[in-house]
């Protein structure tokens, strides 16, 4: 309005139309945010109710009002003290030496097999990328079964060892993200190595594993977060009950039981609140990565 | 996370991947047969003895190699298969006892056959065996290589320079080598185990090793499909389950990918003010574990959980129950069928959208700019230019992502299992006899099978079809959106 003001040529119903298209784009504006905050906030709830529960003092769930009547941190306390249930500390460890087991296999088996497929020059290539397309048609859920057969008769249920296996043996299938990215580098960059007398293995090792940070990155946090965010492999392989060979997943769904829930479900929360934050920072990484993997494939296409 | 990711992008090569399947193979016995055929005596000898061809051009260490090998195979069949595969055909037949040893004084097992050892063994030895026909028939060729170099008068590689070819030319072979292994370990034989439990009664009156499971050829089928008895009626849950499995598919995908669309438009508008922290507070959803925030959604809406505590407050129960859409003193979001199927596909909305979102937003920062400049000084508006361009792009895009979606819905176990897995009691007789429920995926209900019930045999089935019924769509899907990859477009 100022400004329509100070300039005095523009003449006074003008300047009205002006001012008042403005306003109403400035309406428009708080309507457009205020729409989008109302959706966050829905979206929000439950995990505003899950902090909020994981501070109460209540240790059932609190099934009359949304914020608990007390707050407390006793829980929090609570999940650090081991008893019969709940062995948070330990299944953390567990979860955490999987996932660093997982992670350095599965990021080896995925940055050598999208090497070979996208730099290699062999006949079969085609023919194994094919098959990986048929493998891949089959879910996870389904070879699950018959892996825990395969894992039971050679002792491995109940293992670590086993549930790392089940997380990073196949890893090579998921190649295609990397491969993707691999097919980006210029192929001038090897020539030139090539011509310097470098051998295959040290263009991988010197040239391309080094300009390949991002795709590292993304490929050692997914596959870093994949036991941290599975639930149906755990629950299968580790399926005793023995609550010290549990991950969080498991065991935290086992906190759930309908005779334990009472009594443990502001642990859970706690539990829960505790387990999302360093994955929520790690996704928040990965996120960038996520979205030009899944478009990469398509845009391709 | 990973499965999901590769899922993009490879089926529109299912088509073209068979014919070159085919002729894959149908070279690789070519070579074979004029290895053999022209070969000389030493290249023939090499097909009983493996080393032969090496020795005669003095690579020793191949020879020794490839003998080693070869008789380490021999070994494996004499030692090992030899007590699985000839029972392959009965699955055992000596069933397990106890016997009262008179010199011991005590209770002792009898030699007893174990019909899943048997099974998995032999699997493993044909596993073993085929990838042996196939070093032998790619050994007759090399020494026929090695023939023809030393014919010409070429140079012939010390071990030590073989040795190297493996760090140069032959790279992918070692960087490839571990990575098949444990495929093959952990997705080929499980596949194919799963495909022979399906022709066999495995279940919980045929566990080894107390007792003896046998073919049965197509019976599990035929009761899956219908038939059978009358007392489990897994023909009746098969129909309910796989309807539902495809209207949860259909509709899960549908409105996340929209929603996803949608959100995504709103939040990158012009008009949004810090769009940026809104996407953060949205994404926080997905960076949740989904058994920490499924579990937790879950318990929100139990029967005396605290959305149905709030709605009584409000009167929404009473308002239900007196325009009679509930008999019960509670709303029954995720115990009772119906309720539960619209609140899975809402919650399911709410864990979706965001990733959506995501991907939504990652595909419209990557619209061809110059369309819009060029769209814009044609003199089109904003709607005109959303309707033509962005949006055209946007489907062309991302309508691939859209059957893979499909696929991962179909197979979404999380959603299903941790939301309703101890809440929803079905009340249906003839489904509870076939161990289903009407909120189960496919998956879910094969999960149970196993876990619950040990019915393997029917679990088995039902994933064959699971993978039937993927491939068909993945197939159909792909044949009419993707044109096909363009690997060689960087290169």
């Amino acid at each position: 309005m100022m400004k329509a003001t100070t300039v005095n040529a523009a003449p006074p119903d003008v300047s009205r139309t002006l001012s008042r298209a403005k306003s109403r784009k400035t309406g428009r504006m708080i309507g457009h945010n205020v729409i989008i905050a109302v959706l966050a906030v829905v979206w929000l709830i439950p995990i505003i109710w899950l902090v909020c529960t994981a501070f109460s003092a209540q240790s059932g769930m609190n099934t009359s009002t949304f914020f608990p009547a007390e707050w407390s941190v006793t829980h929090f306390v609570k999940l650090f003290q081991p008893d019969t249930v709940n062995q948070f500390p330990r299944w953390f460890m567990n979860t955490l030496i999987i996932a660093c087991a997982t992670c350095v296999i599965s990021t080896c088996f995925v940055l050598m097999v999208a090497y070979a497929t996208s730099f290699g020059k062999f006949k079969s290539r085609k023919l194994l990328m094919n098959i990986a397309v048929i493998l891949n048609l089959f879910p996870g859920v389904l070879t699950m079964i018959a892996t825990y057969f395969i894992l039971r008769t050679f002792g491995l249920t109940n293992s670590h060892v086993g549930l790392i296996l089940v997380y990073s043996a196949s890893s090579g299938l998921g190649y295609l993200i990397c491969k993707g990215f691999f097919d980006t580098v210029p192929r001038a960059l090897c020539e030139a190595a090539r011509l310097d007398g470098c051998n295959e293995a040290r263009i991988f090792w010197n040239i391309i594993i080094p300009t390949s940070k991002p795709i590292i990155v993304y490929t050692v946090i997914n596959s870093f977060l994949t036991p941290w965010m599975d639930f149906v492999y755990a629950k299968m392989i580790l399926n005793a009950g023995i609550s010290e060979y549990y991950t969080v997943a498991v065991g935290l769904y086992n906190m759930l039981e309908k005779s334990l829930i009472n009594s443990y479900f502001t642990i859970f929360c706690c539990g829960g609140v505790l387990v999302s934050v360093p994955i929520s920072i790690l996704f928040f990484i990965m996120q960038k990565f996520y979205v030009e993997g899944i478009t990469a494939g398509a845009v391709k296409g | 996370m990973n499965e999901s990711a590769s899922a993009v992008g490879y089926g529109g090569k299912v088509k073209r991947s068979i014919s070159a399947f085919f002729g894959a193979i149908g070279s690789f016995f070519a070579d074979f047969g004029r290895a053999a055929a022209k070969g000389d005596a030493f290249v023939k000898l090499s097909l009983i003895w493996w080393g032969a061809g090496y020795l005669r051009r003095k690579q020793f260490v191949k020879a020794l190699i490839m003998t080693l090998l070869e008789v380490g195979v021999i070994l494996f069949s004499i030692f090992f298969a030899s007590q699985y595969v000839p029972k392959f055909n009965t699955l055992g037949t000596v069933q397990a006892e106890q016997i009262f040893n008179m010199q011991t004084m005590q209770m002792e097992w009898n030699d007893y056959d174990h019909s899943f050892m048997i099974l998995l063994f032999s699997l493993f030895s044909f596993v073993v065996w085929f990838v042996a026909l196939v070093v032998w028939m790619k050994n007759t060729v090399n020494v026929y290589r090695l023939q023809l170099a030393a014919e010409r008068g070429k140079h012939i590689n010390s071990f030590a320079e073989d040795v190297k070819t493996y760090l140069d030319k032959k790279f992918h072979i070692t960087l490839l080598s571990l990575p098949v292994l444990g495929i093959v370990i952990f997705t080929v034989i499980p596949i194919l185990l799963l495909v022979f439990v399906a022709f066999t009664n495995y279940d919980q009156n045929h566990m080894p090793p107390n007792s003896l499971f046998t073919w049965v050829g197509l019976d599990n089928f035929v009761s899956l499909l219908g038939g059978g008895g009358l007392t489990v009626t897994f023909g009746y849950a098969f129909v309910r389950v796989l309807g539902w499995t495809l209207v949860w598919a259909f509709f899960s995908t549908l409105t996340t990918y929209f929603g996803g669309i949608l959100l995504s438009l709103l939040l990158n508008s012009k008009l949004t003010r810090g769009s940026r922290f809104w996407r953060l507070l949205f994404v926080i959803t997905i960076a949740v574990p989904q058994f920490v925030s499924l579990l937790l959604v879950s318990n929100m809406f139990s029967n005396n959980g605290i959305i149905n505590t709030l709605c009584s407050n409000v009167g929404l129960t009473d308002f239900l129950r007196n325009a009679g859409l509930i008999s019960t003193s509670y709303i029954p979001f995720l115990s009772a069928p119906g309720w539960a199927h619209v609140m899975i596909i809402f919650i399911n909305i709410w864990i979706g959208v965001p990733y959506q979102m995501l991907i939504a937003t990652g595909v419209l920062g990557n619209l061809p700019v110059d369309q819009l400049e060029s769209a814009r000084i044609d003199g089109a508006n904003k709607t005109q230019t959303f309707r033509y361009i962005t949006m055209p792009y946007l489907l062309q895009v991302t309508a691939p992502s859209l059957v893979t979606d499909f696929v991962k819905n179909i197979n979404n176990f999380n959603v299903i299992y941790l939301l309703t897995d101890r809440t929803f009691v079905t009340t249906n007789q003839a489904m509870a006899n076939s161990q289903a429920r009407e909120v189960d995926l496919l998956v879910t209900w094969l999960f149970r099978l196993t876990q619950d019930y040990y019915n393997y045999k029917m679990a088995a089935v039902i994933g064959i079809m699971v993978f039937i019924v993927c491939a068909v769509f993945t197939l159909i899907a792909f044949n009419f959106i993707i044109r096909g990859d363009k690997e060689g477009v960087y290169q």
